[in-house]
């Protein structure tokens, strides 16, 4: 699939900023999700990261520059605002009660409801199957919808909060470092499913510090190095090493090695 | 937050129920304001200096009985143109602190509860120190002179129980069943003593739990039909004696319901032969004598007693009594 | 592109049949067994627990406890603690009495007055928690000491006593009193009402809880505040929603009190709301919040009657029966964990 620039991105950030109080969080980024591709914004910890996605999620209002969706210049207010506007995001503690059943935090916020006056109830049964039915569309056949989702694995919980998202006709879908606490496989799962939810049709931010997962799924790639842009590539004009020496910090790298040579 | 329409229904129920007030044809404050009333107060009788007079009991919070003492004390104080004040503490540490208090505000006169006597033995002797006299009441006759008080007024809670003891032999009792509401109050326990040491019959004990009336209930009735043995019930409190009847109703036991301390409910009952009778230590005179006494202690430096404790019970109530009684117990004074 | 669960997970589940499986996964399980091993106890130790009269005075103490009980275990499933229970369910009935008493009004205002003033404290302990954002142990410690001085206080300022004046003479008393504080006799047994009471609020809370939208959100808000918020319930409204539903047992249970023993002392409830606590944990409420039941409470308060009313018609040393009740409790709750972690074990 190759990037389109002709189309109207999803969400369009352009020199977009956020101080808190004397400190610089971010400034001058700028980034594009459009539907059906995945943009990675990679940086190391303390990068500004974290800022932006509360930014897209619409925990915190920008400072400077603007944010558009689908070419509209707005401002979010509340997550509520961003998940009706469509921006679905996961964060990194995946939003879930780790003591309910899967098929109950699926839904949770958005609970089906049937009957009426005071004897208005859930769906119980339509919650169920289709919670079901929409992991076993992603892949995952979970026999037992009832278990607690805090005894799925986290990748699994992963999977679960990304199809819920994408149930709930979410257009854009940020990933706050879905891969940083799993391991190899696991990571391959997730993203999995993360190419899966492009294929629908979704709009991927997919935050990251490890630049293969990025590689592997990413259009397009957004540096960030202290709260800056550092770089802003699509897939075409970089390669895996260039991506990973930028963002190691190839300069530093080098003198790192020069000092930590053994000396004969 | 709120919406407008929220508040304009607030108003409007605010409206209605202030339009409901004065619906009821009988009961209530209108009856209360109807019937004679015979509330004393009035003003000071006398020409002496307005004296500070302490209390410090060991009362608990919402005690019934230790209101009747106040009733008298206030009354008294009224007539004799005295600063009353009252405060209380069922600890005795605390009780102590608030005699100190006292001290610190160097009051013309003190008046003691002496249910924990070494707990405020030594704030008694800052006091004489000062040259506050101090009057005991209630309890604590036989320490009273040791901590140099200038008199005790009251009865001692053994006495009373020794005085029911009596009462339920002559009435032929067998096994009775003491509730006790409150834990670790000592004067409660000298009243069960007291009921022990003459009672020909056995006594039984039963804790239960005073701040929860259901549970009062539920525990009496539990005991009531596990022993079919008890046929008297002897409450500590008079709030307690209804919640017997109560629960004696319950385990369709036919024992006899009897109490220490009077209040309205107590009276009706008494009257109408729910309950068996009542033991009274005339508190409503016990606060009175005591200001009364310390008043004229500093007019007149006269000390009454001899040295001996001034007694004002214990008196049985019966049905008999209890009609002449009834008027005062409404009023809160008996 | 597809992957599926380890088939260990599968295996583990397939081993048992569904509706048993479901069983063993409730929380109320441990307190039944608790509540049965409890029962046996009693019936071998004490010759009298066993008739029905017996009964019906055992179940009068749970369900006084009981109809609190289920909203105090709503709101700790809602992941709070209410320390103000216990004297709001006196100040209640004081508010009930001294309004009809003064305003020489029916009964009947006063009770519905009452009504609005407890659940406008139950609305203040919700804002007083969303607004100060302190442990609701704290918020509610303050609104506890708050309403046991005004009772004290208001109780004396316009009663001039520390217990209210009779309104069993006021009209409106005799249909409220076969409302709150009636019997009903099926076959020797004697049925308060406050036993309907409990029943009818177990069944209402257990609906709310399992069956709405709105226990969807009480789970989540005490399972994981920050995911619900995340994804959109709306916290601060479920959460005084609890509190408020607390101050509707203490009204009943208030009311209850008034018609049955007309005369109302001030100085009660203190030290009741711990009890409470006790029945939802007892009945497998998490102390932290996301997991419990109203039926589970309905049984912790039906274990604590027992106990509390077992050691008295099996006639222990008086003395010592706080003792008792705190190690039976105990006792209790140990049988419960265990039996719910061998439940957990087998899934």
């Amino acid at each position: 699939m190759t990037p389109s620039d002709t189309r109207t991105p999803l969400v369009e950030l352009s020199g977009v900023g956020k101080h808190y109080g004397n400190v610089r969080a971010l400034e001058g980024v700028s980034l594009e999700v459009h539907a059906g591709e995945i943009t990675c914004v990679l940086g190391d910890n303390g990068a500004g990261k974290s800022t932006l996605i509360k930014i897209i999620a619409g925990l915190h209002r920008h400072d400077g520059g603007t944010l558009a969706l689908d070419g509209e210049e707005t401002r979010l207010s509340s997550p509520r605002e961003a998940l009706d506007r469509g921006i679905a995001t996961v964060h990194q503690d995946l939003a879930v009660v780790p003591l309910m059943p899967v098929w109950r935090n699926f839904f949770l916020g958005s609970e089906p409801r049937r009957g009426t006056g005071p004897f208005k109830r859930m769906d119980i049964d339509l919650m169920r199957r289709t919670t079901r039915a929409e992991l076993l569309r992603m892949g995952i056949d979970l026999r037992d919808v009832d278990q607690p989702i805090g005894t799925l694995s986290g990748g699994e919980r992963q999977c679960v909060a990304i199809a819920r998202a994408v149930y709930f006709g979410a257009k854009v879908l940020v990933l706050d470092e879905p891969t940083a606490a799993l391991g190899v496989k696991q990571s391959g799962v997730v993203l999995r499913y993360v190419t899966a939810a492009r294929d629908q049709g979704l709009g991927v931010v997919f935050i990251t510090h490890n630049p293969h997962h990025a590689y592997l799924v990413g259009d397009r790639f957004v540096l960030l190095k202290r709260g800056t842009m550092a770089g802003n590539h699509t897939r075409d004009d970089i390669t895996l090493d260039e991506l990973t020496n930028q963002m190691a910090g190839g300069t530093e790298l080098d003198a790192l090695r020069h000092e930590l040579r053994r000396t004969p | 937050m709120a919406r407008i329409s929220t508040w304009v229904g607030i108003a409007l129920a605010g409206a209605l129920t202030l339009s409901l007030a004065g619906c009821s044809s009988t009961g209530g404050k209108r009856a209360e304001d109807a019937r004679a009333a015979a509330a004393a107060e009035g003003k000071a009788a006398v020409n002496t200096p307005r004296w500070t007079f302490a209390m410090i009991t060991h009362a608990g919070d919402g005690d019934t009985f230790w209101d009747i003492v106040q009733s008298g004390a206030k009354q008294a104080a009224v007539k004799d143109n005295i600063r009353f004040l009252y405060s209380h503490d069922d600890e005795g540490q605390q009780q102590a602190q608030l005699v100190d208090a006292a001290v610190d505000k160097k009051v013309d006169g003190i008046i003691v509860t002496l249910a924990k006597p070494d707990a405020v033995k030594a704030s008694l002797a800052r006091a004489r120190e000062a040259g506050i006299p101090v009057v005991t009441v209630n309890s604590g006759s036989a320490e009273s002179k040791e901590f140099g008080a200038l008199t005790h007024i009251g009865q001692d809670e053994t006495v009373a129980g020794e005085a029911v003891g009596e009462e339920l032999n002559e009435r032929g009792r067998e096994k009775a069943l003491c509730v006790l509401h409150e834990q670790g109050n000592v004067g409660h326990e000298q009243r069960c003593d007291g009921v022990a040491k003459t009672f020909d019959g056995t006594l039984v004990r039963l804790h239960v739990n005073g701040t929860s009336m259901p549970d009062v209930q539920s525990a009496i009735e539990a005991r009531l039909q596990s022993d079919p043995g008890l046929d008297a019930v002897v409450t500590l409190g008079a709030p307690y004696a209804d919640t017997a009847v109560k629960a004696r109703e319950g385990a369709g036991s036919d024992a006899e319901i009897d109490t220490f301390d009077l209040n309205a409910k107590v009276a009706a009952g008494l009257e109408d032969g729910s309950l068996g009778f009542a033991v009274d230590q005339q508190p409503y005179l016990q606060g009175y004598q005591a200001v009364d006494l310390l008043w004229l202690y500093r007019y007149n430096a006269d000390v009454l007693g001899g040295g001996r404790p001034v007694l004002t019970g214990p008196q049985i109530v019966t049905g008999d009594d209890a009609a002449e009684l009834r008027e005062y117990t409404r009023r809160g004074t008996r | 592109m597809s992957a599926t669960t380890s088939d260990t997970a599968d295996e583990r589940f397939l081993r048992l049949p569904s509706p048993l499986r479901r069983l063993l996964s409730r929380p109320e399980l441990g307190s039944v067994v608790g509540a049965i091993a409890v029962f046996c106890c009693f019936a071998l130790v004490a010759d009298s627990f066993l008739r029905a009269s017996s009964l019906g005075t055992v179940l009068y103490a749970s369900s006084v406890i009981g109809i609190m009980a289920v909203p105090v275990a709503l709101l700790m499933i809602g992941g709070e603690f209410d320390l103000s229970a216990g004297v709001l369910v006196t100040s209640s009935a004081l508010v009930s009495s001294m309004f009809s008493y003064q305003a020489t009004a029916n009964v009947w205002v006063g009770v519905g007055v009452s009504l609005l003033v407890t659940l406008a404290v139950g609305a203040f302990n919700g804002i007083m928690l969303a607004r100060t954002r302190l442990p609701s142990f704290i918020v509610t410690l303050g609104t506890f000491l708050m309403l046991t001085g005004m009772n004290l206080g208001f109780t004396k300022l316009i009663s001039g006593t520390v217990s209210t004046k009779t309104v069993a003479d006021m009209e409106g008393f005799t249909s409220a009193r076969a409302l709150f504080a009636s019997t009903v006799t099926v076959g020797g047994m004697h049925i308060k009402v406050t036993v309907l009471w409990w029943l009818a609020l177990v069944a209402v809370g257990s609906w709310i809880l399992l069956r709405t939208r709105a226990g969807n959100w009480i789970f989540a808000v005490g399972g994981n505040e920050q995911a619900a918020r995340a994804v959109g319930v709306p916290v601060t409204r479920t959460k005084t929603a609890l509190y408020m539903g607390v101050a509707l047992g203490a009204w009943i249970c208030g009311q209850h009190l008034l018609f049955s023993y007309d005369v109302v002392q001030s100085g009660e409830g203190v030290g009741n709301e711990l009890i409470y606590i006790i029945a939802a944990v007892i009945g497998g409420c998490l102390i932290t919040g996301g997991h419990g039941s109203a039926a589970g409470s309905a049984v912790g308060a039906l274990i604590f009657g027992m106990t509390s009313k077992g050691i008295v018609f099996a006639e222990w040393n008086p003395d010592w029966f706080k003792f008792f009740l705190g190690a039976m409790l105990l006792l209790a709750t140990l049988l419960n964990t265990w039996v719910r972690r061998r439940a957990e074990a087998s899934k």
